[in-house]
């Protein structure tokens, strides 16, 4: 399951271990990491990658430190594109990746009509230390979508914050132009499911 | 780590006290009772449901002897986290009780708005924990009860 259908992710970054490696270390460049590490938390091995992160050392992409006979890497935030790639990785494959996946029994059951990613994470403007934000609009219960974001928050190292609507509140929201939906509606938004156009149509009132 | 372990780094060791572990019980109820009330604000119910979360938290640490140390920040984590300790509930359990105690500090501080779905499911979730609570505490500890 990809972030759209025509995965912008998948096209720009076409090895599958490459965007890993990139979205782990770009997306938390808090973390110096062992290439063993790297291995475990990007489902590869340590003798594909070291390949790899030398090739993306020499780019200027990451930082190498060597710490006794074992090697560490990071996101080297000097890059001159390291703001960009790191926007980019995280609107395509990063973040939203991990929350589709955790999302596609409900997207299936249809017990979530619409999702999306929205505050500091949607604006990359978050801290090490920001939480996701993640609107959900239908019928799924709370409890339920705490239980279906867990993992991702892990995978993530994020807590998640899911803010659950049915669409009728949702509408009734929209409708009395709560001060928190008027927010969140003219803010950048990370779509996991759905899209602008049925955000909008969710909004309105039924005609009949 | 056990709540022992945690003297000193977030929890105080008391002696059980079955008039404040009633208060608290007491407390809770009415809390819920509130988060019920017609005719105000998804928000206040909201809050008044998790405080009975909260309170049903501090009765459990309370049966075991212990209190959170509430001029350390995180004390509402800290007493929450612990229910798996200090009452059996499931991990699945607090992770959906700590999600609701995030959303609460969104909606005091920043002023959020709480949907009506939420505001159920924190009724629906004290509820519970105030079932599972006055069933383990008549179990385990039948004095306190």
């Amino acid at each position: 399951m990809k972030a759209t259908p025509e995965s912008a992710g998948d096209l720009l970054f076409p090895g599958g271990y490459r965007r890993r490696v990139l979205s782990l270390l770009l997306l938390h460049p808090d973390r110096t990491l062992h290439v063993r590490e790297i291995a475990r938390l990007t489902g590869t091995t340590a003798g594909t990658l070291n390949k790899e992160l030398a090739r993306l050392h020499r780019a200027g992409l990451l930082e190498r430190e060597a710490v006794g006979n074992q090697v560490r890497y990071s996101a080297d935030r000097e890059s001159p594109i390291f703001g960009e790639l790191s926007s980019i990785l995280r609107k395509t494959v990063g973040l939203a990746d991990v929350l589709v996946d955790a999302l596609a029994s409900a997207e299936k059951s249809g017990a979530v009509e619409l999702a999306f990613v929205f505050g500091s994470m949607a604006r990359s403007t978050e801290s090490p230390r920001s939480d996701v934000d993640v609107m959900l609009i239908g019928n799924i219960d709370f409890a339920e979508a705490v239980r279906l974001l867990y993992p991702a928050g892990v995978t993530l190292g994020r807590e998640i914050n899911p803010k659950v609507y049915t669409k009728a509140q949702w509408r009734k929201a929209v409708a009395a132009k709560e001060p928190f939906v008027r927010e969140v509606l003219a803010q950048p938004k990370i779509y996991l499911i759905g899209n602008d156009d049925e955000l909008e149509s969710a909004g309105r009132q039924r005609s009949r | 780590m056990s709540l022992k372990a945690q003297v000193g780094s977030g929890l105080d060791e008391i002696t059980p006290s079955r008039v404040t572990v009633e208060r608290l019980l007491a407390a809770a109820r009415r809390q819920i009772a509130d988060a019920r009330t017609k005719g105000v604000s998804a928000e206040t119910r909201f809050s008044a449901a998790y405080t009975a979360i909260r309170m049903l938290a501090d009765a459990a640490l309370n049966a075991n002897g212990y209190r959170t140390q509430s001029s350390r920040t995180g004390h509402h984590y800290t007493a929450i986290q612990n229910l798996t300790l200090s009452a059996g509930v499931t991990v699945e359990t607090v992770r959906v009780l700590q999600t609701l105690r995030r959303q609460r500090n969104e909606t005091e501080y920043s002023g959020d708005s709480v949907p009506e779905s939420t505001v159920q499911a924190c009724m629906l979730q004290a509820e519970e924990l105030l079932k599972h609570v006055t069933a383990w505490m008549a179990k385990a500890r039948p004095k306190l009860s």
